[in-house]
């Protein structure tokens, strides 16, 4: 069962004078609103390393708590924080992988899967044309008149295709 | 590898210390400290413009003078707020602030343009670089006081909080340069007044981020 808004927001002030019984009742909520969160957004694998880097940001900035505001958009200003951050290590590490010759090809075949699956749970929320354009000229590097030609899409639809789907994948990760 | 869950909570539980929550008001408070200090500092070491010396004040200092120090609170206010992340907060009220002290450079453009079109010489140079330079040193205080402050928050854009740390420094420091600053033109104000807290704007936003991260 997950507290609602007044309770945790009870527990997280009694958690800042260091009260620890209202502490663990806190992050087993928040854990379990994370969950939630992070299941729309990312592979299911990565659920769990994703709950745990936000507790523990949670953990370390518990002083940016501010009592007299509600609980949830806190946590969920700093799961997004952790969201964008992780997706941006995974696809450093995915770019980095194929730059490397010499790390063990089962590495980079294992990054490039995490961020595949992390951007194609994204991809979910967008209409196909939105998702074929942005993967052809964001992710393939084609250029508009290439992306036109192999979508059969007028170079300005392609980029209204880009245009609508990046604004729709930001609202997607901003969303609670 | 994750932990078990509750192994993890357990060990989070067993680390809990009490927290100060992170009060507005007490990092405003620094946050006009330093300005404070800037203003200080010039005055004592470059000494006091004459005009405010006397008591006789030009409205040449005090308008652009006020606009910068409304723009160095605003946007400061707007800084110390970002180390309490929230979903759904607007803090672009500062923004309005730097339009309005926008008016200055853009008037002096607008006044040199005139100028240049009636075949007159403009001279940018009356100890401009004195004020831009010691503008940005002196801003440097307050950048330092709201880094701090952000530091023991969590900003969730380090992007914006460089740039709005940039801003409100480059404010407060040329509100501090201002009291020892002799010149009253408009040229002088917009152009070298005006840059200083672009020019700290584009260092916050391009220094600071990494600094932010968390």
């Amino acid at each position: 069962m997950i507290a609602d808004e007044a309770t945790l927001s009870r527990l997280a002030a009694l958690a800042q004078h260091g009260d620890r019984q209202a502490y663990a009742a806190m992050l087993t909520a928040c854990r379990s609103w994370l969950l939630r969160y992070y299941r729309r957004k990312v592979a299911p694998e990565q659920i769990e390393d994703l709950v745990q880097e936000t507790l523990l940001s949670v953990h370390r900035k518990l002083a940016s708590y501010d009592p007299a505001r509600p609980v949830v958009p806190w946590l969920a200003a700093i799961a997004r924080y952790r969201f964008v951050d992780h997706l941006r290590f995974v696809y450093r590490t995915a770019v980095e992988a194929e730059l490397e010759d010499d790390v063990p090809a089962m590495d980079n075949d294992d990054q490039a899967l995490i961020a595949r699956l992390s951007l194609d749970r994204l991809f979910e929320a967008l209409p196909d044309a939105q998702q074929r354009a942005i993967e052809l000229v964001k992710i393939e590097g084609l250029s508009i008149t290439e992306a036109s030609v192999t979508t059969g899409q007028s170079e300005s639809l392609v980029k209204v295709n880009i245009h609508r789907g990046l604004r729709r994948l930001a609202a997607l990760i901003e969303r609670i | 590898m994750p932990d078990d869950p509750d192994t993890f909570i357990d060990n989070l539980v067993s680390e809990l210390k009490p927290v100060a929550p992170l009060r507005q008001r007490t990092g405003m408070m620094r946050a006009l400290f330093a300005l404070a200090i800037g203003a200080f500092l010039v005055v004592t070491v470059f000494g006091m413009r004459p005009d405010v010396r006397s008591g006789h004040l030009d409205p040449m200092f005090l308008l652009p003078t006020g606009l910068f120090l409304v723009l160095a609170l605003a946007t400061a206010w707007a800084t110390i707020d970002m180390a309490r992340p929230f979903v759904g907060t607007r803090r672009d009220g500062w923004a309005w602030t730097a339009l309005m002290a926008a008016v200055l450079p853009g008037a002096a453009l607008g006044l040199i343009a005139s100028e240049l079109l009636h075949g007159q010489q403009v001279a940018l140079d009356h100890g401009g670089l004195f004020c831009l330079a010691f503008g940005t040193l002196i801003g440097l205080l307050t950048a330092c006081a709201l880094v701090l402050w952000l530091k023991r928050g969590a900003p969730a854009s380090p992007a914006k909080a460089g740039l709005y740390t940039g801003v409100a420094a480059g404010a407060a420091g040329i509100f501090a340069v201002s009291f020892h600053c002799p010149h009253n033109d408009l040229i002088h104000i917009g152009i070298w007044h005006g840059g200083t807290v672009i020019l700290s704007g584009l260092v916050g936003r391009l220094a600071l981020p990494r600094l932010l991260t968390w």
